[in-house]
């Protein structure tokens, strides 16, 4: 594996952290276009020298996808929920950032038991995979804005990207265009629900929505 | 050849109806071009169903859609609930219209999202291809978003809201799932291109790597569990239920569940086979199936709200499904004959209770009462769909449920007969009394708002049909149904 590869999983990395960090909702979301842009370049920096055809319009669909339109629509998003921050979050920044490393501790931990990395000749691809999910998840489950919550969507389905990189190589085309197109509509519609929410409720806030029970 | 066609036209027809929904129609009109539009999708999938019955299987663009027994028998209940569905909305919506609350620009998006769902989820049944599964689930997912919040309200963006980030981030574990279990094909010599194909994976799974396969098992177990509703991952289900309109929640208890069920049940024979067949999988299945049953019979036995209270006995009714595979054998046979009395009753509850809560005014059953007397034939409808559900004999659901019994007791499967027998008691006793007080209870003010025409004979024979097919099968099943299930349940395996 080679350096360039390396090299994008840690950016990968660093900007899980600082996703971790984030308060303002449009830096959190110009990051998640960083790591989209990431997440492009990484099948070509694995193919290395020669580029399938294949290979090279699927990273630049998913490149234009994640760092283009996704950011553009949630962007569109924030502004029209004329929220900026999220204020209180259910868990502490500081507190998220310390489970982020937390996290990547146990994702390496977890990589070496169950040994996927000496197959694939990858020793970053898994583990930095593990951590990416459990950053999307963690923002899923610890932030109140609708938006966080889509971006920690986004960032899960970024990390199981790079597993299926390192673990699968050559899912037929179909398959990856049709995943594609369903990420982005997912993203449209979750993007739809955040502006008739903000509409509705005059706030953007997940954990106020509790009037169904029981 | 003409069978692989068959598939192609199953899929166009509802695919073209969908982009045919986008022009510009009356609500009247629309609504008409829903149900016939409905019937038409069904005519158009008949023939591969037929070509299924006659020939074991049916494949078409090379291998990638392909139609057996157990496939096929899905794609008749994603019929059986989507045609009277589509019938019922004609005249649920003719209502909410009348009353301002169905403007044309929504009909239009409901009628183009019913028909690009039902297209979905023949993707879904059709797909020999794991991944192609995955991605009309997911599709189906995200347009049922779209149809649950229908009416916008604050409780239907809720419900909505919930819905889509539990099932979508069940969806991305379910795809994990399946990258698992591409991982695990490595050693098997398949090509990557082909290696997601289900019959490829049948006939190696032998040779695949168990470690992975059981990993990937598990994930799409949680991913489509979340789909199908079985508990801990049930959360958004009764609100989705309650705030959707009734011809939705139908035909998402009446096929959804069951679909998101069938992609476990694809992946469960591969996964005993690569674990040996020691019952590992199949454990995973009943341990959620009984808790789910637990779990719903609690919430049932405290419920108010009609649609939630239907909502809730489709976790239960999962959860015996869930049972009985996970039982196999018997079981497996059971579940499948469950599956179809649940789709013929389920939607039928759901149908009962709209048109009860459109002349009351509300979903609270306490302010319901002596519906048999007040709005005989969907008070009546609904009584027996409750009796159905509850599995009284000698419905079909009855027979079912018994079998699942029968195969857990065989297997002297104790604890599990333990549980499920209670599951069931409770279940029964927290719908008899909503049954009884629902029912014939008169102290109840009739409602506000009694449709305005009493409902013609075809209305009666809506709601009669499906109960005498229940009773009907309850008493004899006909051979060819009896053997095809059988066919189906040979292949989600587990020995006969």
């Amino acid at each position: 594996m080679n350096h360039g590869v390396d090299t994008l999983l840690v950016v990968m990395l660093l900007s899980c952290f600082l996703l971790l960090g984030a308060s303002r909702l449009a830096a959190a979301v110009r990051l998640t276009a960083v790591q989209g842009f990431m997440i492009g370049l990484l099948p070509l920096a694995i193919e290395g020298g020669e580029l399938p055809l294949r290979v090279a319009i699927l990273a630049a669909l998913i490149a234009a996808l994640k760092a283009g339109v996704f950011p553009w629509l949630l962007m569109r998003t924030v502004r029209a929920a004329r929220t900026t921050h999220e204020d209180r979050p259910l868990i502490g920044y500081g507190l998220s950032m310390l489970s982020g490393v937390a996290a990547v501790g146990a994702a390496f931990w977890l990589d070496a038991r169950l040994s996927f990395s000496q197959d694939s000749g990858a020793t970053l691809v898994v583990p930095v995979a593990f951590s990416v999910m459990a950053t999307g998840l963690f923002l899923m489950v610890g932030r109140r804005t609708a938006i966080c919550q889509v971006l920690g969507y986004l960032t899960l389905e970024n990390g199981i990207y790079i597993f299926g990189l390192a673990l699968v190589s050559g899912i037929p085309m179909l398959i990856e265009l049709g995943v594609l197109m369903d990420m982005f509509v997912a993203v449209f519609v979750m993007g739809i629900a955040i502006y008739r929410i903000s509409r509705e409720f005059d706030h953007i806030d997940a954990a106020q929505l509790t009037s169904l029970k029981g | 050849m003409l069978g692989g066609s068959c598939i192609y036209s199953a899929l166009a027809v509802p695919a073209a109806l969908a982009l045919g929904a986008l022009l510009r129609l009356s609500t009247v009109a629309r609504l008409r071009y829903l149900t016939l539009g409905t019937i038409l999708s069904a005519a158009s999938a008949l023939p591969a169903l037929l070509q299924t019955w006659a020939q074991g299987e049916l494949t078409a663009a090379q291998g990638w859609l392909r139609l057996d027994a157990l496939s096929a028998l899905h794609v008749l209940l994603l019929l059986l609930a989507f045609v009277p569905a589509a019938y019922y909305a004609e005249r649920y919506f003719r209502h909410a219209a009348q009353a301002g609350q169905f403007p044309p620009q929504t009909a239009r998006r409901f009628s183009a999202l019913w028909f690009g769902s039902l297209t979905m989820m023949m993707l879904v049944l059709s797909a020999n291809n794991l991944g192609l599964m995955w991605v009309g689930m997911e599709a189906s997912t995200l347009i049922l978003a779209f149809l649950f919040c229908t009416q916008i309200t604050p409780g239907s963006l809720e419900a909505m809201w919930k819905y889509l980030l539990m099932c979508s981030v069940g969806m991305a574990m379910a795809f994990l799932g399946i990258l698992l279990i591409a991982a695990a094909t490595r050693h098997t010599g398949l090509p990557v291109t082909t290696a997601l194909l289900w019959t490829n994976l049948r006939d190696a799974s032998q040779l695949l790597d168990p470690a992975l396969v059981k990993a990937g098992f598990l994930f799409l177990v949680v991913g489509f569990g979340t789909k199908a509703g079985l508990a801990p991952l049930h959360n958004w289900l009764p609100d989705a239920y309650s705030q959707a309109p009734s011809p939705v929640s139908a035909i998402s208890s009446g096929c959804l569940l069951n679909s998101a069920l069938y992609c476990i049940l694809r992946c469960l024979p591969l996964a005993e086979d690569a674990s040996g067949q020691v019952g590992w999988a199949r454990g995973v299945l009943v341990v959620l199936g009984l808790f789910s049953m637990i779990v719903a019979a609690g919430f049932l036995l405290a419920q108010r709200d009609i649609k939630r209270l239907l909502a809730y006995s489709s976790v239960e009714h999962i959860g015996i499904m869930a049972t009985g595979f996970g039982l196999g054998g018997l079981g497996t046979f059971a579940a499948l004959l469950h599956m179809l009395g649940h789709t013929l009753a389920k939607p039928l509850g759901f149908f009962c209770a709209g048109a009860l809560a459109q002349a009351y005014g509300t979903n609270d059953m306490r302010r319901m009462g002596g519906v048999v007397r007040q709005v005989p034939i969907w008070g009546t409808g609904f009584v027996l769909a409750l009796l159905a559900l509850m599995g009284v004999a000698p419905g079909v659901l009855f027979l079912s449920e018994f079998l699942v019994l029968k195969s857990a007791v065989e297997q002297e499967a104790w604890w599990v007969v333990v549980i499920y027998l209670l599951a069931l008691a409770l279940a029964f006793l927290a719908l008899l009394r909503r049954v009884i007080a629902i029912g014939w209870n008169a102290a109840t003010p009739p409602p506000e708002q009694l449709p305005a025409q009493p409902e013609g004979r075809s209305m009666q024979l809506f709601v009669a049909l499906p109960l005498v097919l229940i009773l009907l099968l309850g008493l004899c099943l006909p051979f060819g149904l009896l053997h095809w299930i059988q066919i189906a349940a040979d292949i989600i395996g587990g020995g006969a």
